[in-house]
C-alpha cells in the first residue's frame, strides 16, 4: 500500500503541500483530482523522490521511505509514469524498457501493439504508443507501486480508452496498487476505486467514484465544487 | 598523389589525436553538459604519469595503461568533491574548473618545475610507405586511438552500461525513478571521460614535449571539435574532430599556422552559426 502522512513540501520558499494524508490499500486504485496549481504534480514529486519533503512521512508497501533518494525508493517498489510520459527518444522501445531491468515478457502480453514496435526509436512513436513504452518501463521493474501522473495528457479519447482497459487488465492481474493524478474523468471511473480531490495543498474531500460518476451534473457534486472554476 | 601522402598522414593523426583527447570531453561537455575547462589539465596528468611511471623504470605500454587509471580516479575525486556541487550552475562549473586548471598547473609545475620533460618515443623507426617513410609509433598511435574511439562508441551505445549512462545524462530524473543510482553512474561517467583524456595525454607524450601549459594547446580545438561535430554523439565527434583537425593540419602545410587556425576558426563559427545543434546534433542532457 502507499501512504501520506501529513506531507508537506513546496518550491524554496513557496509552500504548496500543506499537510497532505492519504493512505491507498494494496490492489486499489485512487484517483487524484483538482484545479491546476493545486499541487497534484508536486505530490508526485514528492512521493517518487525528486522533491524533498519539509514534513510528514511516507510509506510504501509499509516501509518508511520519507527523504530517501529518488532511485532507492524506486528499488522499494514504487514506479512512476511521469507528466509528458519523458520516453527516451534516441532509445529503442526495448532499451526503454529494459532501463528497470530484464523486459518481463507480460509486457508484450499487456501491450501486444509494442511487439512490432520494439526495434523502433521511441521518438518516432505517436504519443499514445509512448505512454504504452512509459508504463511497460514502469511495470517492467514489477512495482508494487504504480504513480500514474496525468496520463491521458495529449492523447485522443479512443487511445485513453484502450489505456484505462490495459491498466484495469494490469490491477486485475498483479494486484497493483497505483495512485492515479487525473483530469479525464472516464479514465478515473474505468480505473479508480475512489477519488481524492486536493486543494490547495490538502486532501479536501475523498469520496467512492460511484458518488463521483452519480453526482458528475449535480451543481454542488465533488466534481464541480472542486475541478469547476 | 604520393607527394601529398604524408600530408594526409600527418592530417589524419592529428584528427585521431584531437578525437581521442575530445572523446573524453564529449561524455563530460557534450553528454553531461559539463563545462569542464581542466580537461586538458587531465590530458596533462596522463603525460605526466608516463613521465613519473617512466622516471620509476617502468616501461612506457606500462606507464600508458597505468594513466586512464590514475586520472580516472583523479576524475572521480574531481566530481566528488567540486563537480557534483555547481553542476547545476553553469557559470560557476566555469569558475570552478577554471580555477581548478590553474591548480593543477602550479601543482606540476612545483612538482615536475616550469620546463618541458621528453618521452622516449617507445617505437623505433619507420614504416615504408609508396616510397617514403613514416614513424612507427605514429601509425600504431593511429590505430590505437582509431581502436579506444570504436571501443568508447561501442561501450556507450551497446553496452548495459553505456545506456544506463546516455539514460542518466539524458534524463537524470527519470533514470532515477527507474531505480538508476544516477549519482553513481555521473561519477563513473566522469572519471571515464577523465581517463579518456589521460590515455590521450599518455599516448601523444612521445610526440610532444610534455611541460604545464600543455593541455590548453589541446582544450581549444577539442571544444571546437564537440561544438562543430555536435555534442553528444561521438559521430559528431568524429565529424567536428576531422572538420577542425584535418583543416587545421592540411591548411598548415600551405599557408602560415596562424592564418590556417583563423580560417578553421571562422568556418568553424559558420558551421555553428548556420547549424547551432553542429553537423550530427545528438542529445545531451536536458533541462
Amino acid at each position: 500500500m502507499l501512504e501520506f502522512n501529513n506531507i508537506q513540501a513546496g518550491y524554496g520558499q513557496l509552500p504548496v503541500l500543506r499537510g497532505v494524508s492519504l493512505a491507498i490499500e494494496k490492489g486499489t486504485v485512487l484517483a487524484l483530482m483538482g484545479r491546476n496549481g493545486m499541487g497534484k504534480t508536486t505530490l508526485c514529486k514528492a512521493c517518487n523522490g525528486l522533491l524533498e519533503t519539509t514534513a510528514g512521512s511516507m510509506r510504501v508497501d509499509g516501509e518508511d521511505v520519507t527523504g530517501m533518494p529518488a532511485f532507492k525508493i524506486a528499488r522499494r517498489g514504487l514506479a512512476t509514469v511521469p507528466q509528458g510520459r519523458d520516453v527516451f527518444e534516441d532509445f529503442t522501445v526495448d532499451e526503454n524498457l529494459c532501463l528497470g531491468g530484464p523486459v518481463p515478457g507480460a509486457i508484450y502480453d499487456w501491450f501486444p501493439a509494442l511487439a512490432p514496435l520494439r526495434h523502433r526509436m521511441a521518438g518516432t512513436l505517436s504519443g499514445g504508443e509512448q505512454q504504452m513504452v512509459a508504463i511497460g518501463r514502469a511495470l517492467a521493474r514489477k512495482p508494487k507501486v504504480l504513480l500514474l501522473d496525468e496520463p491521458s495528457e495529449g492523447l485522443q479519447p479512443s487511445v485513453i480508452h484502450e489505456m484505462g482497459v490495459v491498466l484495469r487488465r494490469v490491477v486485475d492481474d498483479v494486484g497493483l496498487t497505483i495512485l492515479l493524478v487525473e483530469q479525464h474523468i472516464e479514465l478515473v471511473q474505468a480505473l479508480a476505486g475512489s477519488v481524492a480531490f486536493l486543494a490547495n495543498g490538502v486532501i479536501a474531500e475523498q469520496v467512492p467514484v460511484a458518488v463521483l460518476s452519480d453526482t458528475l451534473n449535480d451543481a454542488e457534486g465533488p466534481v464541480h465544487r472542486h475541478l469547476c472554476i | 598523389m604520393i607527394e601529398a601522402l604524408p600530408i594526409f598522414l600527418d592530417a589524419l593523426s592529428f584528427v585521431l589525436i584531437l578525437v581521442l583527447v575530445a572523446s573524453g570531453l564529449v561524455i563530460v561537455f557534450g553528454m553531461m553538459g559539463i563545462i569542464n575547462l581542466a580537461h586538458g589539465e587531465l590530458f596533462l596528468l596522463g603525460a605526466y604519469t608516463v613521465v613519473v611511471a617512466q622516471g620509476l623504470g617502468a616501461p612506457f605500454w606500462l606507464a600508458a595503461a597505468l594513466a586512464p587509471l590514475v586520472v580516472g580516479l583523479a576524475g572521480l575525486a574531481i566530481e566528488l568533491l567540486l563537480v557534483r556541487f555547481v553542476v547545476h550552475r553553469p557559470l560557476d562549473t566555469i569558475l570552478a574548473t577554471w580555477g581548478l586548471s590553474i591548480a593543477i598547473k602550479q601543482i606540476v609545475v612545483l612538482a615536475f618545475g616550469p620546463g618541458s620533460h621528453s618521452v622516449a618515443v617507445p617505437i623505433d623507426g619507420a614504416i615504408s610507405v609508396g616510397g617514403f617513410t613514416y614513424p612507427a609509433y605514429r601509425i600504431v598511435l593511429m590505430v590505437v586511438a582509431t581502436a579506444v574511439i570504436a571501443g568508447a562508441g561501442y561501450v556507450l551505445v551497446r553496452t548495459r552500461m553505456g545506456l544506463l549512462a546516455r539514460a542518466v545524462i539524458a534524463r537524470p530524473d527519470t533514470s532515477a525513478n527507474l531505480g538508476i543510482n544516477t549519482g553513481r553512474v555521473t561519477q563513473v561517467s566522469f572519471a571515464v571521460g577523465a581517463g579518456l583524456a589521460g590515455l590521450a595525454g599518455a599516448l601523444v607524450a612521445p610526440l610532444i614535449s610534455v611541460d604545464p601549459q600543455m593541455g590548453l594547446g589541446f582544450l581549444v580545438p577539442a571544444f571546437l571539435a564537440i561544438l562543430v561535430g555536435g555534442a553528444g554523439s561521438m559521430t559528431g565527434l568524429v565529424a567536428g574532430g576531422s572538420l577542425v583537425g584535418g583543416l587545421d593540419s592540411l591548411l598548415g602545410g600551405w599557408v602560415s599556422p596562424v592564418l590556417a587556425q583563423i580560417t578553421v576558426f571562422v568556418l568553424a563559427i559558420l558551421v555553428i552559426r548556420l547549424r547551432p545543434g553542429g553537423l550530427f546534433p545528438g542529445r545531451g542532457r536536458r533541462p
